[in-house]
């Protein structure tokens, strides 16, 4: 343990307890998690269609960005699409969904009901204006309904969002919600090769790359964690 | 029977019974007390054989105050469509069921007496059927608020 902790000193962290944790942990959970989204099969209205058009059609499969295992039950689920308007008597079931999911659950809001209420929101008796009046959301994606390629730039702000964010340290420590809106004059070629990009970046590890920068940081004595508060050299 | 031809039998079965105009399919409107003898005669004789009821809703007219009644027949026999329609006052709305010729107004009536509040004479289990039992008010009548609703902003 002495010799590894020597040559890796910025990865070594303390936890209470006394035992030690490598903490590019960290990025090997939030990758693995961040890559295996599997959604709740729930739907209330028209969005529902375009989210089966998202991970069930083969034009654009989920499945590459490991997302594709639409599960029934809410216990095998990390992924709450929330796909259409929520109405008063939904709302307490949308509700107990959430909350039978495990942690770490992230909810995505996709189209105007799931956000605002949409065109449902004045003069109406029911709809509940925006699901993050019953669960807090993580991503939100503006459309009626979002196409498919909306659904997936959510999707994908979302992965960079686990993949940035969440550390085993401080756990249950949640991030402020996100607006997945496609940027004005974006095109489909554009969100497509960013997808490319993202499939390959995660696909291929550069080992020397990696042992580089690894190296670079013990000399510095820096890691790059924005916080800080990884380097135990106390 | 086409269109003209139902229409002429309807009149001729219910004199009180008055073709509208301006519909796509033959449609008759019929007072409210008329109404029973009439669904009997479309469900039971077999000129007619007015064996499905499509769908059965209401319309508030608030401004003239009344509730249109509105019954889609279909019969499966002769293939021909008929639309019945009635008018009750908003204040009283009261009309005889018609559960007793076709079961799945049961249900429908249900649905509209838990969005308008008709009152169906002589229904067996006259619930809400959608909404909360505990609920003030029928949301689809134009003079309904509540203090969930959102006023839209002039």
């Amino acid at each position: 343990m002495g010799i590894i902790t020597e040559k890796l000193p910025c990865y070594i962290e303390p936890i209470p307890g006394g035992s030690l944790l490598l903490t590019s942990m960290d990025a090997v959970i939030n990758w693995s998690r961040a890559n295996s989204l599997w959604p709740l099969t729930f739907g209330t209205s028209c969005c529902a269609i375009e989210m089966m058009m998202a991970t069930g059609a083969p034009r654009h499969d989920t499945s590459r960005f490991g997302a594709e295992v639409a599960r029934p039950s809410p216990r095998q689920a990390d992924l709450l699409v929330i796909a259409g308007t929520i109405v008063r008597r939904m709302a307490p079931r949308l509700k107990t969904l959430y909350e039978q999911m495990g942690e770490p659950r992230y909810v995505m809001a996709t189209g105007s009901c799931a956000i605002s209420g949409g065109p449902f929101m004045y003069n109406s008796y029911s709809t509940i204006r925006g699901a993050d009046e019953i669960i807090p959301v993580d991503v939100y994606v503006p459309g009626c309904p979002p196409r498919a390629e909306a659904f997936f730039y959510g999707l994908l702000t979302l992965q960079k969002l686990i993949k940035e964010g969440e550390s085993v340290r401080r756990p249950g420590e949640r991030r402020k919600p996100v607006l997945s809106a496609l940027p004005p004059g974006i095109t489909l070629d554009q969100i497509r090769a960013e997808m490319a990009a993202v499939l390959k970046s995660d696909a291929t590890v550069n080992v020397e790359q990696a042992a580089k920068k690894l190296e670079k940081e013990s000399q510095d004595g820096q890691c790059e964690s924005a916080d800080g508060c990884c380097c135990s050299r106390t | 029977m086409d269109s003209a031809n139902l229409l002429t039998a309807v009149a001729a079965a219910e004199p009180n019974a008055k073709p509208r105009e301006k519909a796509d399919r033959a449609a008759v409107q019929v007072p409210v007390g008329n109404l029973s003898a009439l669904m009997k005669r479309l469900r039971n004789d077999s000129t007619f054989a007015f064996d499905m009821l499509c769908d059965h809703t209401a319309v508030d007219w608030s401004e003239q105050g009344t509730f249109e009644l509105v019954y889609q027949l279909y019969s499966t026999v002769h293939g021909h469509y008929l639309m019945v329609t009635t008018s009750v006052p908003r204040v009283s709305p009261i009309v005889p069921t018609v559960r007793e010729f076709w079961r799945i107004a049961e249900f429908q009536e249900r649905e509209v007496y838990d969005m308008f509040g008709v009152l169906y004479d002589g229904h067996p289990d006259l619930r809400r059927l959608f909404l909360e039992d505990d609920w003030k008010g029928f949301p689809l009548r134009k003079d309904y608020t509540d203090d969930f609703m959102l006023e839209r902003p002039e």
